[in-house]
């Protein structure tokens, strides 16, 4: 029967679910533990009143004191933070792959896909605009496939054509080779396309309950992102029917039909129109025509997410969306240490760094 | 008649009981393996990163021997 499966599925061998045990109960009780040791939502407020010096004390007593010890001899200040917290995210992820087993590791495995795209995308964007290795190096993410030491020798590669080079071997190779020069907001739109297509032809067809959790996890994901991408268009004015090659397809309450609708029209017009979506209860308080800044927004719109991703994990807690939410989690984690050191290092307020946290 | 006295044999009262207290003991056993299989390795994950959680993960693995208990009563009754 599995055979025959795997002749049905062709080329998408690569993609068929692992045979052997999945190790659900030792994932999500290991998970549950780590998730026990992210920054409850009270330390932001005490870190906001730190001084940098205070707060990279602060930091290299946590879940990043190794990381801050091993780069301590390398880099200083911001720059030491900015390098631990990547490492650290790189190692959490990595050891989920590495403590999972069966379809759990599969699944895990999928999604971390995204850092391997992001990694590319950065190390392109980086050597398009002729950025130092060291430069590119502080927003690598190894958490993916692609190791550090991988990485940064691509990092290392003079132009993006030697990059590209070096990933012939990759998937990712029939899309990078398109690269010309100028296409380079193309070859990456193709890049997150072909993510979720994998993703959603990992997934497959969700039977159970917790699978479609973690369909709608996905999905959930993809209007959130397409609704971002919709604001920017509409802020620049950008109306234009082919704008539709930056939609993700595959949104769960935002069908691509619906933003086809949307893609026409101002954007007074457009915040009009997105009261009759889903999502305009929870956006509506941010959301107006005459709006100029994206911030609240954007974090309103995270927090919506990591909500939803809370509640799904309560629903089954011994599945992958428990594991998907601790990602998220301790993503956003991440995201708030770098925008509070960041934002201290620049001399922002306090009141302009904590609109931007996501708490 | 043969037949007769073969079947008097083979289904002997004391025989069926001792077959069903078997069965009560062996079939709960297995009931618990499968739970605290699972229990067990989630107590060692979240003992793996959390060494303090050492008491409570003996105790939930622990928790479905109660099954193969009842089962050990069960039989005894039976015998």
């Amino acid at each position: 029967m599995r055979l025959l499966q795997r002749l049905k599925r062709g080329d998408d061998s690569k993609l068929s679910r692992p045979r052997g045990h999945s190790n659900y109960a030792y994932t999500t009780a290991r998970v549950h533990a780590m998730k026990s040791k992210l920054l409850p939502k009270e330390t932001y407020p005490r870190l906001l009143n730190m001084q940098i010096d205070e707060i990279t004390r602060f930091v290299g007593e946590l879940e990043y004191k190794e990381d801050v010890d091993e780069l301590a001899r390398l880099y200083e200040g911001v720059d030491l933070i900015e390098h631990a917290l990547n490492r650290n995210l790189a190692v959490t992820f990595t050891k989920l792959l590495n403590i999972s087993e069966g379809e759990v590791n599969f699944l895990i495995f999928q999604y971390l896909q995204n850092y391997d795209i992001w990694n590319i995308k950065t190390i392109l964007r980086g050597k398009h605009c002729n950025a130092s290795t060291e430069e590119i190096l502080e927003a690598i993410v190894a958490a993916g496939r692609f190791t550090y030491t991988f990485l940064s020798e691509l990092s290392a590669k003079p132009t993006p054509e030697d990059v590209i080079a070096s990933l012939s071997q990759s998937e990712y190779y029939s899309i990078l080779k398109d690269y010309d020069g100028k296409s380079l907001s193309e070859i990456e739109n193709r890049l997150d396309m072909k993510y979720y297509e994998d993703l959603f032809r990992a997934i497959g067809e969700p039977k159970s309950k917790d699978r479609k959790l973690y369909s709608e996890f996905v999905r959930t994901e993809i209007d959130l992102k397409n609704l971002t991408t919709l604001f920017r268009l509409k802020k620049y004015r950008l109306t234009s029917p082919e704008m539709m090659n930056l939609m993700i397809n595959g949104g769960l309450k935002l069908k691509l039909k619906e933003i086809e609708k949307m893609m026409p029209l101002s954007f007074e017009e457009f915040v009009a129109e997105l009261a009759n979506t889903p999502y305009w209860d929870d956006i509506s308080d941010c959301c107006s025509p005459n709006m100029d800044s994206f911030v609240d927004l954007e974090a309103k719109l995270k927090k919506l997410r990591l909500k939803s991703s809370v509640s799904f994990s309560h629903l089954y807690p011994l599945s992958i969306v428990m594991i998907m939410d601790y990602i998220l989690g301790k993503q956003n984690e991440v995201n708030n240490l770098r925008m509070i050191i960041r934002g201290k290092a620049v001399g922002l307020s306090d009141e302009e760094i904590k609109n931007q946290l996501v708490i | 008649m043969a037949d007769v006295a073969t079947a008097t044999v083979l289904f002997d009262a004391a025989g069926m009981k001792a077959i069903g207290a078997g069965l009560a003991v062996g079939l709960t056993g297995l009931a618990s393996a499968i739970a605290e299989k699972e229990i067990g390795t989630a107590a060692i994950g979240a003992m793996a990163e959390n060494e303090a959680l050492f008491g409570k993960g003996l105790i939930l693995t622990v928790i479905p021997e109660t099954i193969v208990i009842f089962g050990l009563v069960v039989a005894l009754l039976i015998s």
